[in-house]
């Protein structure tokens, strides 16, 4: 078999990886260096670069308080979705009178954009007093359809006979899911938690109408109060963006490989 | 590639890329939490000359913190018999230093960034009085 040179695919994958990447190194950069994005020429060495706009985005703010308000939410989103998706996403393996239904009303709902369901969204929220708190912050974020299948896919990809030897063995359905299928389901955590992760750190606009003190804000929120605060900030508010993406960049980094396979798991299955 | 499952429980819980990475992090804001804890005296120090080079005694020092989006004065000190200042800043990490003396000159304004409030620092440049009448301002 005639083996075709390599070199012309890695060069136009390179190409497109440094086209993906130019946004991402040019607000590093504008981070270091405050130059003017308009400047022109515009230089993509930084010149003279520094630290000092991280030290202006961090105190120009709470910085510290919005993290922590970012970490919290985000931690109660992922780890309620990585629980109610398993669960979701088991029960729709399993046969049941209406399932076809239940699977329509779910690929339906995820034709409804979030916007039109913030007032319902808002009032079931105040109704349970949860308005301007942690777990109201969290409560929409806590479960996603397309996580859901993402464990259903999974899910279907066990052999069904290892589900009934563990039912022959004695293990209720909680046990099976939690003791049997969870461990064989690592690529689609780690996608939960990644998708959950990254949705409920970027959210804006339920954040927004949630919250009401100051104190409870999350990032994206400080984001555009730091806008009103300044005007001439284009280091620091570069520096604010960077330190807000990286958390969500490294926890993509570290759990990128079961991330692709939760994805792509069920992909190729005949 | 050797099994993940070889390894005893306690390595795989210990010696994983979350946790190594997630401690390193955690080592490092300890590690720069000390190092603030040690050099956050607010303390400011320099010296002043005149354009010889000679230290200047007596001269007023003015330090300005950025408030939002002006300088404000916050601080003052005098130079002693060597030229040096000393002045307590515990207020911001973006500050403007300047020095003056009647009958000698003013210098300029010089910025300083900080990396935290408090933090302390000795200027690396003195402040040079310029006589007025030179164009310092």
């Amino acid at each position: 078999m005639r083996r075709y040179p390599r070199w012309p695919i890695h060069m136009a994958l390179l190409t497109v990886s440094v086209l993906m990447l130019l946004p991402f190194y040019w607000v590093v950069k504008t981070s270091v260096s405050g130059e003017n994005i308009f400047a022109y020429p515009p230089s993509v060495i930084p010149k003279s670069p520094h630290l000092f706009y991280y030290v202006d985005a961090w105190y120009y703010i709470p910085f510290a308080r919005y993290f922590v308000n970012s970490i919290v939410v985000s931690s109660i989103a992922v780890v309620a979705n990585v629980i109610l998706n398993a669960m979701a996403g088991y029960a729709l393996t399993r046969d049941f009178v209406g399932k076809p239904f239940v699977l329509f009303l779910f690929l339906s709902c995820m034709m409804i954009p979030f916007q039109a369901t913030i007032i319902p969204a808002y009032l079931i929220t105040g109704r349970l007093g949860l308005l301007d708190s942690y777990w109201g912050l969290a409560l929409p974020q806590c479960s996603t359809i397309v996580c859901i299948f993402v464990f259903k896919g999974s899910f279907d990809a066990v052999p069904r006979s290892l589900v009934d030897a563990a039912r022959i063995d004695g293990l209720s359905e909680w046990r099976i899911i939690w003791k049997v299928m969870m461990p064989l389901a690592k690529s689609a955590i780690a996608t939960n938690v990644i998708l959950a992760f990254v949705w409920s750190w970027n959210n804006f606009m339920w954040p927004l109408i949630v919250t009401r003190s100051a104190d409870m804000q999350t990032l994206p929120l400080g984001l555009a109060r730091f806008l009103s605060y300044q005007e001439d900030t284009t280091g620091a508010l570069y520096a604010f963006c960077v330190m807000v993406l990286a958390p969500g960049v490294l926890l993509f980094l570290l759990a990128q490989r079961e991330f692709i396979q939760g994805l792509t798991s069920g992909a190729t299955k005949g | 590639m050797r099994d993940d499952f070889d390894r005893p429980l306690w390595r795989r819980l210990v010696v994983n890329r979350f946790v190594v990475v997630l401690g390193a992090i955690a080592l490092a804001i300890v590690g720069w939490n000390a190092y603030v804890a040690s050099y956050s005296g607010g303390r400011v120090t320099g010296r002043v000359t005149d354009t010889a080079g000679e230290p200047v005694a007596g001269a007023s020092v003015t330090l300005w913190v950025l408030n939002f989006t002006t300088y404000v004065e916050k601080a003052r000190g005098v130079t002693d018999a060597d030229g040096r200042f000393l002045i307590i800043n515990r207020d911001s990490h973006n500050l403007q230093l300047a020095a003056e003396k009647a009958g000698v000159g003013r210098s300029r304004r010089v910025p300083v960034r900080l990396y935290f409030r408090a933090q302390d620092v000795e200027l690396r440049e003195p402040l040079v009085l310029v006589p007025t009448s030179q164009g310092g301002s």
